[in-house]
């Protein structure tokens, strides 16, 4: 028991003395978004109005607060002594993945980075300031939410998919009704193309074609495996309602083609041979078929 | 007592000297980002934002923003004239269906409340009303740390009426689509989120989408069809609510919602006219007519559906994900009709004179899904990405149904009923490894592997297109990539996937197929921007009989030019060649001879915008934007469709400027000529501006 006590006195003296001796306290390597506002004046107004500026004064879970800029900048003392470009981090000049890496620092646990790994734009290396502007200075947003602006951001990269949208039928994006997040999920989607989904795993397309849902008694097999896309160019066609083919015809043979599944392997039972494709009466079956996404009454789907 | 001493001493030299707490290496969660910053990284000076390099230079030079006044943003509003439809009217309002009238052309408006009492800023946006076929409102608004609020209303019109469509009485001179309808859907979204940035996030959430209308369709009668007018009417409501947990670590979402379904759709003839119907050849010596029916289907649905998400930053090494969707509609339907006539039963060889047919019907879909991933950082250079997907539904039917007809001789009934069954189940399971070459170069690589099976079946046997089917998928699929940022202004991207294919679902069905993507983005000066796209796709299914090839390339090319900051003129523009070729054969269903399916489609598209300052002209200052797109496709259906437009803009005061606007449209189907058409519209507005 002596010893021990012994030990602790000569503990205690230790650290007194060691306490007595500590060096200065080192300097932060942070010098706090007052400071960068400093030099940086307009950037620093802007900013203010972004839901970002948040960070400066109620981000103590993060360890930001007061520190929005170098929570994306890094630790800005050393810039703040040289002034020079090449002691900051600057964002914008590293790799797309690197800025993910920042961005997913804090928004690593929104639901919007569900998703994300399926998602083409982050295997594309489309990083998040592509889209998202983190300064926001007009007229750029940090989230585009007017309808013309997300489908010219869009445009932007996907050249192809918005000259569909020029063809006769299709979505009324051109007309402002429509923008490309009703139907795909930026952020990623378990579905294919990024889709939206209707409820929890449903077709986004539901979401505006609710008529088409069902569940229907009797069920058209391609709606529910493969989507709408079986059929219809969602984008756009030069066939009217958006469809493959031009003639309705062309559409459903090219499935039921009269080969048995037994042959084949693949779903599609043979048309009976009544269907006399030289008359008119059979040259769009969708005339009978007409509940061709699939019927409640009837297994033809005929009404 | 010497440690009471000891105590004693030690505080006060303690004291003198309060030990700094040491400065954390970054600001909490302590495990930034494995790209944060590290020198390595700082090196990494090469590459922009992919899309945005100049934008992002952009950014760092902004100009101080002015004070925003409470009220903000324009309001368009005029009067429409439309010319006279040279052509299809039918075919312009299935395209265009741009009316006359007075319109609120758009509106944009943001209001700050300065006392920040019940929102901080609030937004409202509109467009197209006063006719048009597509109106949206949308108002969102939000107070800091306490709501966010949408709310988003569209109303869209949906007429149909192609003369060529669905006419299998054009031949005998008769043009009348017998798919054709003329609808309205009203579609609206209203969520509420609560205590946004909190680690605690309750929402609420309500759409609707509602269709009503009328059309023409095809009353089917066993041996003939009957055009004849419907009404449509559907509603879906969807109702959920939930809550995002956020944590430093850790995110997860738990939503349980609800939707109902009603739709009551029915087609009726007047008694006393005589529907001839598409059959107008004699059976038995005995023509068929229709003179009157009345069917109305009356569906309800509902359903409840969870979601559970959940993402992880576990290690400063690796996120990972997991999400379980569960939904499960189900439908009821009673569904009534009653036709007189000269009907003909051709299973009886009978002809009969009225018909009644009721059918009592229910489904259940459930459908389940989950899935989860994770990325892994194994070196700094190196990331790995793995996921898996499991997608499960089964939709199970029945019905019942009585038919009774009334031959001469008295009535027959017949009873049925009939059990469905349409299952799959489908899985996916994906690998990718991304290696950082140089800061300039990522590669990528990866495997994915789907596979599942799916059965369709109707019980008992009987009937056309339904019967007992399985098939079986199974998908190899490789996939590569690569970035290229050789120079800060310049960004290359190109993906891959080659798949092979053990089995599919369907003959059109994505098989042995070979996709490519390339894209190229250069900011060559601050006033010019060139963009390329490429996609490729080739499919084929060698399965014999059927032989089914399918290639589609496209090329775009796009142009934004802005000299001198736009201030005397800009220029936008892009062009698109596209083409598309597909094969199939397939057997005649009369003759069971083989045929080819084929379609082709090679299209030119351009689109182009100038905008020019026409400089002062006296007081005023006109500003001038012209341009307009083009299609012209040739191969299966060669298609002519232009949209060329002028808008003259002339400011009036500092808050109004008044427009003039054309736009012609003009579209040309070389099979079907008569459904072309050619239309002007013009407008004259005023923008009012705050």
């Amino acid at each position: 028991m002596h010893n021990i006590k012994s030990f602790l006195f000569c503990a205690l003296l230790v650290t007194a003395a060691r306490a007595q001796v500590a060096p200065p306290p080192a300097a932060s390597p942070y010098v706090g978004s007052e400071a960068c506002a400093t030099c940086h004046e307009d950037i620093a107004k802007a900013f203010a109005t972004t839901p970002h500026h948040l960070a400066d004064g109620k981000d103590k879970k993060r360890g930001f607060d007061g520190k929005a800029c170098e929570s994306c900048h890094g630790p800005g003392a050393k810039h703040a002594g040289s002034a020079d470009a090449a002691d900051i981090r600057n964002p914008a000049k590293l790799s797309a993945a690197a800025i993910d890496g920042i961005c997913l620092t804090c928004h690593v646990n929104q639901p919007t980075h569900m998703g994300r790994l399926e998602s083409s734009h982050a295997k594309d290396a489309v990083a998040c300031t592509t889209c998202h502007k983190i300064h926001a200075t007009a007229p750029e947003v940090l989230v585009v939410r007017k309808t013309e602006a997300i489908n010219k951001q869009c445009e932007g990269c996907h050249l192809t998919v918005a000259a569909q949208f020029q063809k006769p039928f299709h979505h009324k994006l051109p007309e402002g009704a429509m923008n490309c997040v009703d139907c795909h999920n930026p952020h990623g989607s378990m579905k294919q193309a990024m889709t939206q989904s209707f409820g929890a795993n449903e077709p986004g397309c539901l979401n505006c074609h609710g008529d088409k849902r069902g569940p229907f008694t009797f069920e058209h097999g391609p709606v529910r495996f493969e989507g709408c896309a079986t059929c219809h160019a969602a984008h756009g066609s030069a066939n009217p309602r958006m469809l493959d083919r031009p003639q309705v015809q062309q559409v459903c043979l090219e499935c039921h083609a009269n080969l048995p599944v037994n042959t084949t392997g693949h779903l599609g039972v043979v048309p009976p041979a009544f269907h006399d494709l030289r008359s008119p009466r059979y040259q769009n079956c969708t005339v009978c078929h007409q509940k061709i996404h699939g019927s409640y009454v009837d297994r033809n789907l005929l009404k | 007592m010497r440690i009471l001493l000891a105590m004693v001493v030690a505080l006060p030299l303690a004291a003198q000297t309060p030990p700094a707490a040491p400065p954390p290496a970054t600001p909490a969660p302590a495990t930034p980002a494995p790209v944060a910053p590290t020198p390595a990284v700082f090196a990494q000076t090469a590459a922009p934002a992919p899309a945005a390099p100049a934008a992002d230079t952009k950014a760092e030079a902004s100009p101080v923003p002015s004070p925003e006044p409470d009220i903000s943003g324009w309001v368009d509003f005029g009067y429409r004239w439309r010319s006279g439809v040279n052509g299809s009217l039918e075919t312009y309002r299935s395209v265009v269906n741009l009316g006359s009238g007075p319109k609120l052309f758009g509106a944009d408006l943001t209001l700050l409340d300065p006392k920040k009492r019940f929102f901080d800023s609030m937004h409202i946006r509109a467009s197209g009303w006063g006719g048009d076929p597509y109106g949206t409102f949308h108002l969102d608004a939000s107070k800091s740390k306490l709501y966010r609020f949408d709310a988003d209303y569209r109303d869209l019109s949906y007429f149909n009426n192609l003369p060529s469509y669905a006419d299998p009485l054009l031949t005998r001179g008769i043009i009348l689509d017998e798919q054709s309808f003329d609808t309205r859907r009203h579609i609206g979204s209203y969520t509420l989120d609560l205590l946004p940035g909190n680690w605690f996030v309750p929402y609420l959430a309500y759409d609707r989408d509602a269709n009503s209308g009328n059309g023409v369709m095809a009353f089917t009668q066993n041996s003939n069809e009957y055009a004849v007018p419907t009404s449509m009417n559907d509603r879906t409501n969807l109702y959920r609510g939930g809550v995002h947990f956020e944590l430093r670590r850790f995110h997860a979402t738990i939503e349980e919602g609800g939707t109902t379904f009603s739709s009551g759709q029915s087609l009726y003839q007047s008694p006393g006219a005589v529907n001839p119907g598409n059959l107008n050849t004699p059976i038995f010596g005995q023509t068929l007519d229709l003179t009157s029916a009345a069917a109305s289907y009356g569906i309800t649905g509902s359903s409840a559906y969870t979601k559970a998400l959940f993402s992880s930053n576990a290690f400063s090494w690796m996120d990972i994900y997991g999400q379980f969707l569960f939904s499960q509609p189900s439908s009821n339907v009673h569904y009534q009709e009653n036709a007189t006539g000269n009907l003909y039963l051709p299973s009886e060889i009978v002809f009969y004179q009225s018909e009644q047919y009721l059918v009592s019907a229910a489904a259940k879909l459930p459908h389940t899904t989950a899935s989860l991933g994770a990325e892994i950082r194994p070196l700094k250079r190196v990331r790995m990405t793995e996921s898996w997907l499991t997608d499960r539904m089964h939709d199970a039917g029945n019905s019942s149904s009585m038919q009774t007809i009334v031959p001469v001789g008295g009535a027959q009934q017949t009873a049925l009923l009939l059990q469905s069954s349409l299952v799959s189940d489908y899985n996916q399971v994906e690998t990718n490894l991304f290696f950082d070459v140089t800061s300039h170069l990522t590669l990528r690589g990866g495997y994915r592997y789907v596979w599942g099976d799916a059965s369709d079946a109707v019980l008992p046997q009987g009937g056309e297109l339904t019967g007992s089917e399985q098939a079986k998928l199974r998908r190899n699929v490789g996939l590569g990539g690569i970035v290229y940022r050789p120079i800060q202004k310049l960004l290359l991207t190109a993906e891959t996937e080659v798949a092979s294919s053990g089995g599919v679902y369907f003959n059109t069905s994505l098989y042995d197929y070979q996709k490519v993507r390339m894209q190229a983005r250069y900011q060559a000066t601050t006033s010019l921007s060139l963009a390329l796209d490429f996609t490729y796709l080739n499919n084929e299914n060698p399965t014999p009989g059927i032989n089914y090839t399918f290639r589609s390339q496209q090329e775009a090319a796009s142009i934004f030019w802005s000299p001198n900051s736009g201030k005397l003129i800009t220029f936008q523009g892009s062009y698109s060649w596209s083409s598309i070729r597909s094969d199939i054969f397939y057997l005649v269903p009369e003759t069971l001879t083989q045929a080819t399916s084929d379609y082709s489609e090679n299209a030119h598209t351009a689109t182009a915008l100038f905008n020019l300052n026409l400089g002062h002209w006296g007081v005023v200052a006109p500003k001038l934007t012209a341009g307009g797109s083009l299609f012209v496709s040739s191969g299966t259906r060669p298609t002519r469709y232009y949209q060329p437009m002028a808008k003259l803009w002339v400011p009036m005061s500092k808050h109004a400027q008044a427009f003039a606007e054309w736009w012609f449209y003009g579209y040309g189907e070389a099979f079907t000529p008569y459904e072309g058409f050619g239309t002007h519209l013009a407008s004259i507005g005023m923008r009012y501006t705050r």
